[in-house]
C-alpha cells in the first residue's frame, strides 16, 4: 500500500461518536461549528469531508441522539443548532465502553502480531 | 420508530426540509468564507474555498435526501409516475395490454365471486366450522329428513353439542295487521334450539328457546330477521310484542336476530322464523320429509366416528319405522335411505349441488383465459423492450443498475395489471349479473352476489400474480444487453433477435394450446347442449304461458274449483288466446306423483301391482301443449261431472301393459292393487304420446293422467294459457281477470313453458355459453397474438421480403411463406393442445349429456376453429408482406 495520506478517512460509525462527545464537550453547537471543532481536535490528522457531517446530523437526529433548533450564532446570524439529549448521553457511555472494548481488543491482536 | 416516523413525515414536508437544508449549507459556507476573509483572503476565493472544503455539494444533499426520506418509496413513486407517462406516450401498446389483462382478471373475479359466495364464504355464526349437514338421500327427494328422525340424532349428545332442524325458507302471505295490500315474505320453521345451537344473538327481543316449541299449535311466535325488520319496517323497535298475519296465522314478534344472519342455507334466505311446532302439516309422520338436519359436532369426536354412529342411527330408525313392511318393494325402497354427514359450515346450499363442479370447470378454464392474456402481454412488452432497447442503453450508460431497471419494468407491469384489474372489476360485476340471468327463479331470487374483502383479495392477487408473469421475462430480455452494442445499432434489434423471435413463438404455440383446451372444452359443452334441446319433449312449449295460484287458506276445495272454472271461463273469453287448461304437477315445475296400479288382461300385472306415474290433467290440457292424443279423445268439461272413472295414458304405458294392442280405447285399468283383477275399473279413453314432464335428461316413464280433482294432492295445479302471440305479453290481462274474478286470489311464479324448460337445463345452459364465451375469448387473445408476431415478422423482414419480389417471387408465393408462419404456432398447439383438451374433456364427463369426452364432431370443429383463426391473424400482415414494394424495402435498408 502506497503512503498515500497520512490523514485518515473517517472510520464508518466514529464520526458519530466524535459528533456527540463534541456536543457533550462544548454544548450545542452549530455545524460549521462541529465541523471546525472536530477538525481542530483531530489536529488535521482525520480529512473530515465536512459535507459528509450533514447526512449524519440527520441521522443522529432521526435517532433522537440530538435535538435541533434554530438560533442566532455569534455573529448574529440564524442557524440550526444541535444540542445533545438524554438518549444521547447514554449512548455516548455505550459508544465508549465499545471503542474501549475494541481498542483493547485490537491492541492485543498487533501485539501478539509482534 | 421515531426515525421511521420522521421519514414519513420528510415525505410529505419534503419541499420544506429541502429548502431548510440549503440554507443550513449556505450557512456553513458563509461562516467559513466569513472566517477566511479575516484571514486576508478576497472575496470570490473564500467563497470558492469554503464551497471545496465542504466537497460535492449536491452528491451530499442527495445522500442527506437518502436518508431522509423512504427512499425506495420515493423511486417507486418516480417509477410508477414514469411508467404511466410511457404508457400515455404509448396508449395503442396499453390499450391493448390492460383490456387483455381485464378481460382476463374480470372473467376470473366473475367465477371467483361465484365460487366464494356458493362455496367458500362461511356462515355469520359462532364457529361455523363445527356445523354438520346430515344430509338424507335415497327414498323420497334429497337433503330434507322426517321429524321423528331429527328427534333420534337430539338424543346423541355424545356424538353433537346440538342438533337443531329447520324447514327452508317458503313464500308465505304476510299483513303486518294495517289490512292492505297482499305481502309475500320468506318464513322457515326452526326448532326451538335454532339460534341457540349456532350461537345466534337477538338484535333485539328474544329469540327460541326449547320452551318455545313444545306443543303442535302452541306457540304463535316469531322472530325477524335484521334484514327484512331495516328494510321492511325500517327498525321500528316498537315491533316486539306486535302481532303481524304470516301464513294467515297470527303470530308475535319477540325478537330480531343479529344483522348479517339470514339462516343457514347459502342461496334461500328467510325474513322469519317461526317455531317448528306452528307447521300446519302432520310434522310427526315418518313419511313427510320437510326437516333439514343441521348438528354442531362435539370436537373431540372425529368424522369417522360420526359418519358411523350415523349409519347405525339411520338404521335403528328405518327398521323401527318400516321394518314391518321391509319385504315389499315399497318397504325396500324406504330401506335404502341413508344419512350423509357433511361438513355445514359454509351453508347447505341445493344450487352448490347442481353448480358446483360446473363452477370448479369454470374457474379453471377463466384461469387459462387469463394465462393466455398474460402470455399475450408478455409479447407487447417483449416488442416494446425492443424497440425501448436505445433507452434502456441510454439508462445503463448514465449509471442505472440492472436491478434498478429490472424493478422499472416489473413497477410498470404492475401498473398495467393494475389497471385491468380495475376495468376487470367493472366487467366482473357486469358478467355477474349476466351469469345470475342463467338461475331458475326459485334457486337465484335471493342470490346475491356481492365483491366482498375476499373477491377483491383475490382480484388484487391474481393482478400482482399475472404482472410477474407477464413482466419478468420481458423485464430480463429488455436488461440483458450491451449498452455499448446497443446504442451504436441506433435501437435497432439486431442482437439476439433470434432468441427474442423464438420466445415469443413459443409463447404464441403456448397460447394456441391453452385456446385448444378451451375450445374443445366448450365444443363439447356445445355438443352437449344441442343434443339436449335436439330432444322432442312431446309438447309444444312456445307461446305457453303456466303459472299457479295462491289461494287464502280459509278456502275449501269446492272453492277452488268454482274459482278455476269461473277464472277459466274468462281467460279463454279474453282476445289472443287459444287455449286454457291445467295440470297436476304441470310439465317441469317439480314434484311427482305416483300409484300402483292392476291393468286388466295384462301379464305385467298379473302376479302384483305395479308402480306408474300419475298425473291430474284438465279438460283440453294435451290441446293446450300441443300434444293431441294419438287415439282415442282428451278429456272434456263434461268427464269432470261423470261418475265414471277414465284415464289417458300414454305410448310406453300401452308396451308395457297392453303390448300389441292397436287401440287401448276401452281397456281398464285399476288403481286399487290388493286383488289381481284390480278394484274399482278406470276406463281407457285415449292415448298421447309420451310427454317429458320433469326434464329432457329424464326417459319416459308409464304414466296414467286422470281428471284432476282439486285435494287430490297436497299441491296445487299448474295453469296452462297457449297464446297466439309471445304468450309473457298476455300476463297483465291475466292479473286483470284474476282480480276480477276475485281480488283475494293471486298469481304465483308466472314462467312461460320455454323458461320452464330452459331452466331444466340451467347448469347446460350456463356451462355452455360461459364456456363458449372464454372459449372465444381465448381464441381472440390467441388471435391478437399471432397477429403481433406475424406482423413484426413481416416488418422485420420487409428488406429480405423486397429482395425476393425483386427477384421475381409472385405475390402468392410471398403470401404462402408469411401464412405458413402464422399457421406453424397453430399446428404445434395443436398437437400440443388436443392432449389437454381429451384430458380436460375426461373431466367434465359427468356434466356431458349424450356424447363422449372425445366427440369427434367436437374435435373436427376445434381443430378448423383454430385454423380458421390462424388464418385470419395471419391474413394482414402476409397480405402487406406481399404488397412490398421492392425498391422502397430496398431503399429503407
Amino acid at each position: 500500500m502506497s503512503k498515500r495520506s497520512a490523514k485518515a478517512d473517517v472510520l464508518q460509525g466514529t464520526l458519530d461518536l466524535m459528533v456527540l462527545r463534541t456536543l457533550e464537550a462544548m454544548g450545542p453547537q452549530h455545524g460549521f461549528g462541529l465541523a471546525k471543532r472536530i477538525q481542530q481536535i483531530s489536529a488535521g490528522a482525520l480529512d473530515l469531508n465536512q459535507g459528509t457531517l450533514y447526512p449524519a446530523l440527520l441521522r443522529l437526529e432521526q435517532r433522537g441522539w440530538i435535538a435541533p433548533e434554530w438560533g442566532a450564532s455569534d455573529s448574529n446570524r440564524r442557524a440550526k443548532f444541535y444540542a445533545l439529549t438524554k438518549a444521547g448521553r447514554k449512548q455516548i457511555a455505550r459508544e465508549e465502553d465499545d471503542w474501549a472494548r475494541t481498542v483493547a481488543l485490537m491492541e492485543r491482536f498487533l501485539r501478539a502480531a509482534e | 420508530m421515531r426515525a421511521l416516523w420522521m421519514r414519513w413525515a420528510a415525505l410529505f414536508g419534503k419541499r420544506r426540509s429541502e429548502r431548510l437544508l440549503s440554507e443550513e449549507v449556505e450557512i456553513h459556507l458563509e461562516m467559513r468564507a466569513a472566517e477566511l476573509r479575516a484571514e486576508g483572503v478576497d472575496a470570490a476565493a473564500a467563497r470558492e474555498r469554503a464551497r471545496r472544503e465542504l466537497g460535492g455539494v449536491e452528491q451530499m444533499k442527495e445522500a442527506y435526501r437518502d436518508r431522509r426520506g423512504i427512499p425506495w418509496i420515493e423511486t417507486l413513486g418516480k417509477d410508477a409516475m414514469y411508467g404511466l407517462r410511457g404508457l400515455r406516450r404509448n396508449p395503442g401498446f396499453a390499450a391493448a395490454a390492460v383490456l387483455s389483462l381485464a378481460l382476463g382478471i374480470g372473467a376470473n373475479t366473475a367465477i371467483f365471486s361465484f365460487i366464494n359466495t356458493l362455496m367458500l364464504r362461511m356462515l355469520p355464526v359462532e364457529k361455523p366450522e363445527q356445523l354438520l349437514s346430515l344430509y338424507r338421500t335415497g327414498g323420497w327427494g334429497k337433503g330434507y329428513a322426517s321429524y321423528p328422525l331429527y328427534l333420534e340424532f337430539r338424543k346423541h349428545d355424545d356424538l353433537f353439542a346440538g342438533v337443531l332442524g329447520r324447514s327452508g325458507a317458503g313464500k308465505v302471505r304476510f299483513d303486518a295487521g294495517h289490512g292492505n295490500r297482499l305481502e309475500y315474505v320468506q318464513r322457515e320453521f326452526v326448532t326451538g334450539n335454532y339460534f341457540d345451537v349456532l350461537g345466534v344473538k337477538p338484535a333485539i327481543g328474544r329469540l327460541f328457546t326449547d320452551e318455545d316449541d313444545r306443543t303442535p299449535q302452541g306457540h304463535p311466535l316469531v322472530v325477524l330477521s335484521y334484514d327484512f325488520w331495516r328494510n321492511r319496517l325500517g327498525m321500528d323497535s316498537a315491533v316486539l310484542g306486535r302481532v303481524p298475519m304470516v301464513d294467515e296465522q297470527p303470530l308475535t314478534v319477540i325478537g330480531v336476530a343479529a344483522p348479517g344472519f339470514h339462516g343457514v342455507e347459502v342461496e334461500n334466505h328467510a325474513d322469519m322464523w317461526a317455531p317448528a311446532m306452528m307447521n300446519r302439516a302432520d310434522i310427526m309422520q315418518p313419511g313427510n320429509h320437510w326437516i333439514w338436519i343441521v348438528a354442531r359436532r362435539r370436537p373431540e369426536v372425529p368424522m369417522g366416528r360420526i359418519q358411523a354412529a350415523s349409519n347405525i342411527i339411520m338404521q335403528q330408525y328405518l327398521m323401527s319405522v318400516y321394518g314391518r313392511q321391509r319385504e315389499s318393494a315399497f318397504g325396500k325402497w324406504a330401506m335404502e335411505q341413508k344419512i350423509e354427514v357433511r361438513e355445514a359450515g359454509v351453508g347447505i346450499s341445493m344450487l352448490r349441488e347442481a353448480f358446483g363442479k360446473p363452477l370448479a370447470i369454470l374457474m379453471a378454464a377463466v384461469g387459462l383465459v387469463l394465462l393466455i392474456a398474460c402470455a399475450n402481454v408478455a409479447n407487447l412488452l417483449i416488442a416494446r423492450g425492443a424497440a425501448r432497447r436505445r433507452e434502456i442503453a441510454m439508462r445503463f450508460s448514465l449509471g442505472a443498475t440492472r436491478r434498478r431497471l429490472v424493478r422499472q419494468w416489473l413497477i410498470e407491469s404492475l401498473m398495467l395489471a393494475l389497471l385491468g384489474s380495475v376495468l376487470g372489476l367493472a366487467f366482473a360485476i357486469w358478467g355477474e349479473r349476466y351469469m345470475l340471468l342463467f338461475l331458475p327463479p326459485g334457486a337465484g331470487e335471493q342470490f346475491r352476489v356481492t365483491p366482498d374483502g375476499t373477491v377483491l383479495g383475490f382480484t388484487l392477487g391474481i393482478s400482482v400474480l399475472s404482472a410477474m408473469l407477464f413482466g419478468l421475462a420481458p423485464a430480463l430480455r429488455a436488461t440483458s444487453l450491451d449498452p455499448a452494442a446497443a446504442l451504436k445499432a441506433g435501437g435497432s434489434q439486431q442482437p439476439g433477435r433470434g432468441a427474442r423471435a423464438g420466445f415469443r413463438k413459443a409463447l404464441v404455440v403456448a397460447q394456441v394450446a391453452l385456446s385448444v383446451v378451451l375450445v374443445g372444452t366448450a365444443g363439447l359443452f356445445a355438443h352437449s347442449l344441442a343434443g339436449l334441446r335436439a330432444i322432442n319433449p312431446g309438447f309444444v312449449a312456445r307461446n305457453v304461458l303456466t303459472f299457479s295460484l295462491d289461494y287464502p287458506r280459509a278456502w275449501k276445495n269446492a272453492d277452488k274449483e268454482k274459482h278455476r272454472e269461473r277464472l277459466l271461463a274468462r281467460l279463454s273469453a279474453l282476445p289472443g288466446i287459444a287455449e286454457v287448461s291445467y295440470g297436476v304437477p304441470g310439465p317441469y315445475r317439480g314434484g311427482s306423483w305416483s300409484a300402483s296400479i292392476r291393468v286388466t288382461g295384462s301379464a305385467r300385472t298379473a302376479k302384483e301391482g305395479v308402480e306408474i306415474d300419475e298425473q291430474g290433467v284438465g279438460p283440453a290440457y294435451f290441446e293446450t301443449i300441443g300434444a293431441r292424443p294419438l287415439r282415442g279423445r282428451e278429456f272434456d268439461a263434461g268427464d269432470l261431472r261423470s261418475t265414471r272413472k277414465i284415464a289417458v295414458v300414454n305410448e310406453t304405458f300401452v308396451r308395457e301393459f297392453l303390448p300389441g294392442i292397436a287401440d287401448p280405447a276401452g281397456r281398464i285399468l285399476s288403481f286399487d292393487d290388493s286383488k289381481p283383477e284390480g278394484g274399482e275399473p278406470t276406463y281407457i279413453v285415449g292415448v298421447v304420446r309420451d310427454i317429458l314432464h320433469d326434464g329432457l335428461k329424464t326417459t319416459a316413464k308409464s304414466t296414467v293422467y286422470v281428471p284432476y280433482r282439486e285435494g287430490d294432492v297436497a299441491f296445487g295445479p299448474t295453469l296452462l294459457v297457449r297464446a297466439q302471440l309471445p304468450a309473457g305479453a298476455l300476463l297483465p290481462a291475466i292479473r286483470r281477470e284474476l282480480r276480477a274474478v276475485d281480488p283475494e286470489v293471486t298469481l304465483a311464479e308466472p314462467r312461460t313453458l320455454i323458461e320452464r324448460v330452459d331452466d331444466s337445463i340451467f347448469v347446460d345452459r350456463a356451462i355452455a355459453t360461459l364456456s363458449g364465451f372464454f372459449g372465444a375469448l381465448a381464441l381472440l387473445l390467441a388471435a391478437i397474438g399471432i397477429y403481433g408476431v406475424m406482423a413484426y415478422a413481416v416488418a422485420r423482414r420487409t428488406a429480405e421480403i423486397g429482395l425476393r419480389i425483386a427477384l421475381g417471387a409472385a405475390p402468392g408465393k410471398i403470401r404462402w411463406m408469411v401464412l405458413r408462419d402464422g399457421l406453424l404456432p397453430i399446428g404445434l398447439g395443436l398437437a400440443i393442445g388436443l392432449p389437454l383438451s381429451r384430458a380436460a374433456g375426461r373431466v367434465s364427463a359427468s356434466l356431458l349429456y349424450g356424447i363422449k369426452p372425445g366427440d369427434p364432431l367436437a374435435l373436427a370443429c376445434t381443430i378448423a376453429v383454430l385454423v380458421a383463426t390462424g388464418v385470419l391473424a395471419a391474413f394482414l400482415p402476409a397480405r402487406r408482406a406481399a404488397a412490398v414494394e421492392p425498391m422502397e424495402a430496398l431503399r429503407h435498408e
